[in-house]
């Protein structure tokens, strides 16, 4: 088996790369999907040490693995609505440009 | 007969009361009566002081009056009380008596001053200071009048107040005065260290038993001489007396020619004793004395102001009374100081009268002839004149004399130079009497350069003014009979003072001495009177151009630069300090505060960056959060 | 391990792809790679159902809409802005410390591995170990999230409303005008 640090170290970097993305692109949708990609980074953090605390006793096993669940289902709801605003806003502003859009304001 | 005497303590209260109705009070009464309440109040406290000194007819002692006490510190005891004795009564005399005299010519001099009831305010302030002074049982209170008369003295100086040279001269005598206070401070503390006590009797009685000669009596007498240094102008303190003359002339009549000058010679009367243990003081203050005779008489060759002249004169007759005190002839000095009250207060009214008549004039290159429209000024003018030359049978020729013959055989002088003083003081005598008769002669005699407009306005003064004048010409011609050269006479004034000051040897001399020593005096003024009469009546040289102008003739002016030497020692590097200071102030503390807001304006822009309206900025701000929280953790908690 | 590495760099080279290409169509299925890679990684981490609900919700609906919205928007791809150039390099340098940092923590506090029987008991996180936890443990979380979706779900048509010309569109039409904001 793989180490669970190596797992953590992957996740890390997804994760910053993730930030990095959300820092640096200018269209909304380009920071929407580099948001969805930290998502995925802290999905398998909790996976790699649901794996590694199965026996601890403390929770029940395979509890990170649910929690993943529920976390794929949040994401999956969060990203509908999002898009939907999106959509919303580019309607009235035909841009984008986060840079532009300072106000919140439909 | 001592009741009587003690109510001499109200003296005193009665000026003050005075200056306090005429200050509080004084602008809402009439023209002339804050004239008269002021001389009202003065001629109160010369009624007392009358009655005191026929009280002390009797008895060599004096009368204590201790009024509270005022202090009190561990071994401390201050009382507010005076020591009416004869030396006391005598100054009291001399300042009421003269005093109100001025006080009523003050009446004429300032009609129509919108300063007058002021002015009476702060005369009669110095009156009761002056008082305080001569009367006080222990030192800290004599200080009390001594520091009284600074400030009024002060006050009067600078009384046309709106012309700025005359407040600042009033500045410059406080602030003279003040160094000398310091050396009067000093001694105070040094007192009470030797000898426990700052009663001035108990000081006196105490000296006798102490060691002769030793440094701390020396040292005590030196800081005292400091301090009348400072306030009878003497030398290194005697720059302020001249700029003084700003003041108006009868104040300068009664407080720097009568009165104030004379309190340094007074405070050393008071404690002959202990300068009679300390030879090295006491010689010292004859040096001084001497020396500033000489220097004064010097100066006033080559001035032109009719006030100046009178003002060095001053200076130089109180380096004679200095000069006295400091051989120990106390009785000696203080005769000095009433003959010169009379013909000193006597010339500068006069000068007064002039000043008047030729509407503010004080230049004496302007005058010459007044005499002749000025009968009575001029008469008492000339009688002033030859008094303080010192022509026998006035008043000034016996006082000098006497403090001639007392330097010559003084035994606390010998072997300390006193013959030298005695030769400086000598030909002082005839510079004095050269001078004084190219001021006369240049005011009311000889040739007249009086300008034309002027000349219609010239009168005499109104009597008010004039009564004063002759009086003073009498006493200026009576007085010197108190004090007749005992070997042949017999001297009222001796008798009278001489219980009252300390005991101090005199070599006798015999009585052919004692002939030759007057001779040598009346040939001196003789001499002087003579030059002056060469010089300016028949050679009819005028009074400033028969001087060449020469190098010698700039130092007279100039009064051998003292003024000027002050100037750049004190003056010049104190205006640089305080220069330095205010850049330093204005460089390093303005800046920074102004630095300050500024850096806080800066930081508040800083800070507006932040608030860019950006979201990517505000996502970054979080991520550097988030590296912080790492950090931290990764240092704090992982690595142990 | 090989193994391991493979689909690190797979993911690590998706992510980077995610957040440089210009083109938004190749950044999202940069990130379909990402997430196919991760389900597989799943798998090897014992969570075989979740593998399997990774590749069908996520890879299979969320970015399948991500791509619909893409292409429907017709969203170019653009230079960043000028007075916010030092963000590339500063992100970059931010992210590099915090991943590192990360992984240091990691590497530092490990801890032992589960034993084989303990690995065995997960039972390879099967539906049916997972379903169970979820409803029995978890089963409010459960019932909120379906409560989260139905909130979404109104969420999302009543946005799509909007976009209606016939609803009040014109005081904000006609305010438009006035927002300097709109330019194309």
């Amino acid at each position: 088996m793989v180490p669970t640090p190596y797992y953590i170290a992957v996740s890390a970097l997804l994760m910053t790369i993730g930030s990095v993305g959300v820092l640096t692109r200018r269209s909304a949708i380009m920071v929407f999907l580099s948001v969805e990609l930290m998502l995925n980074a802290a999905n398998l953090a909790i996976v790699a040490f649901a794996r590694q605390w199965s026996a601890s006793g403390v929770e029940p096993a395979l509890s990170g693995q649910a929690a993943v669940f529920i976390i794929l289902a949040i994401a999956a709801a969060e990203v509908a609505v999002g898009l939907g605003i999106l959509v919303a806003i580019f309607r009235n502003r035909v841009s984008t440009d986060v840079d532009e859009l300072s106000e919140v304001r439909l | 007969m001592n009741d009587v005497v003690q109510w001499a303590a109200l003296a005193p209260l009665l000026a003050l009361v005075g200056s306090l109705i005429n200050a509080f009070f004084g602008r809402s009464l009439k023209e002339p009566v804050p004239g008269i309440l002021a001389s009202l109040a003065v001629a109160g406290g010369f009624v007392l002081a009358v009655l005191a000194f026929i009280g002390l007819q009797g008895s060599d002692h004096g009368v204590q009056v201790t009024l509270w006490r005022y202090l009190t510190a561990g071994t401390l005891h201050l009382d507010a009380g005076f020591m009416i004795d004869r030396l006391s009564v005598t100054m009291m005399l001399i300042i009421t008596g003269v005093g109100l005299l001025i006080h009523i010519y003050s009446i004429g001099y300032m009609h129509g001053d919108d300063g007058n009831s002021r002015y009476f305010a702060e005369l009669n302030l110095f009156v009761a200071a002056m008082l305080v002074l001569v009367m006080a049982d222990s030192f800290p209170l004599m200080f009390i009048g001594w520091e009284g008369v600074g400030v009024c003295s002060y006050l009067l100086i600078g009384f046309w107040y709106r012309d700025r040279a005359n407040p600042d001269a009033g500045r410059k005598a406080f602030i003279v005065n003040r160094v000398g206070d310091v050396g009067f401070l000093l001694a105070m503390f040094l007192t009470f260290k030797a000898f426990g006590t700052l009663n001035i009797g108990a000081v006196n009685a105490a000296a006798p038993a102490m060691l002769y000669g030793s440094a701390t009596l020396t040292l005590i007498g030196l800081l005292y001489l400091l301090g009348a240094a400072g306030k009878s102008a003497q030398l290194p303190l005697q720059v302020w007396l001249p700029d003084a003359m700003a003041g108006p002339t009868p104040v300068s009549a009664l407080i720097h020619a009568a009165t104030m000058v004379t309190a340094g010679v007074y405070l050393i009367a008071r404690i002959g004793a202990v300068y009679a243990m300390a030879p090295a003081a006491a010689s010292t203050v004859a040096w001084v004395g001497a020396l500033t005779a000489f220097v004064a008489a010097f100066a006033a060759f080559a001035q032109t102001d009719i006030k100046k002249i009178l003002a060095y004169s001053t200076i130089s007759q109180v380096g004679y009374m200095i000069a006295a005190v400091g051989a120990g002839a106390y009785w000696v000095g203080i005769f000095h100081v009433l003959t010169h009250a009379f013909f000193k207060a006597l010339l500068f009214l006069t000068a007064g009268s002039v000043i008047h008549a030729m509407n503010g004039e004080q230049d004496i290159r302007k005058m010459g002839g007044l005499g002749r429209k000025m009968k009575i000024t001029g008469v008492t003018a000339l009688i002033g004149t030859l008094a303080i030359s010192g022509v026998p049978f006035l008043a000034g020729f016996f006082s000098k004399d006497a403090i001639l013959s007392g330097t010559l055989t003084s035994g606390l002088l010998a072997g300390n130079g006193g013959d030298v003083v005695y030769i400086l003081l000598l030909i002082t005598a005839a510079m004095t009497a050269a001078y004084m008769f190219r001021w006369y002669y240049g005011i009311f005699a000889g040739a007249s350069r009086v300008d034309k407009h002027a000349a219609e306005h010239l009168h005499e003064s109104p009597p008010v003014m004039t009564w004063p004048l002759g009086i003073l010409a009498l006493g200026s011609i009576v007085v010197g009979y108190l004090g007749l050269p005992e070997f042949a006479f017999p001297n009222l004034i001796q008798r009278w003072l001489e219980p009252a000051t300390a005991k101090v040897d005199f070599n006798t001399v015999s009585v052919s001495t004692d002939w030759l020593l007057v001779g040598l005096s009346i040939l001196m003024v003789a001499l002087g009177l003579g030059v002056g009469w060469w010089v300016y009546h028949v050679r009819k040289g005028a009074p400033v151009a028969s001087l060449k102008e020469s190098n010698l003739a700039g130092a007279s002016r100039g009064a051998l630069g003292f003024d000027a030497l002050y100037r750049i020692l004190f003056v010049a590097s104190g205006e640089g300090v305080a220069g330095g200071i205010a850049t330093l102030d204005r460089e390093v503390v303005d800046r920074g505060l102004t630095g300050t807001g500024a850096a806080v304006g800066l930081l508040g822009r800083l800070a507006t960056a932040l608030q860019s309206g950006f979201t990517r900025a505000y996502a970054f701000a979080m991520l550097l959060g988030v590296v912080t929280l790492v950090v931290v953790a990764a240092l704090t908690g992982v690595l142990k | 391990m090989i193994g391991f590495v493979i689909l690190a760099l797979v993911m690590l080279l998706g992510g980077v792809g995610v957040v440089t290409f210009r083109q938004p169509v190749h950044a999202a299925l940069s990130l379909v790679a990402t997430l196919l890679a991760l389900a597989v990684t799943y798998v090897t981490l014992q969570a075989h159902f979740l593998a399997a609900i990774q590749v069908i919700v996520y890879a299979g609906a969320i970015m399948v809409l991500f791509l619909f919205v893409i292409m429907l928007l017709n969203v170019q791809g653009q230079e960043p802005a000028p007075h916010l150039r030092w963000m590339r390099p500063a992100a970059y340098a931010g992210a590099l410390v915090v991943a590192a940092g990360i992984a240091t923590i990691a590497f530092i506090d490990r801890r032992p591995l589960p034993g084989a029987d303990q690995v065995a008991a997960l039972q390879g996180g099967s539906a049916e170990q997972v379903g169970t936890l979820l409803f029995s443990h978890y089963v409010l979380a459960f019932q909120l999230v379906g409560v989260l979706l139905l909130t979404g779900i109104v969420g999302a048509v009543s946005l799509a409303q909007r976009g209606n010309p016939a609803a009040p569109a014109e005081p904000r039409g006609e305010a438009a005008p006035e927002r300097e904001l709109t330019h194309g």
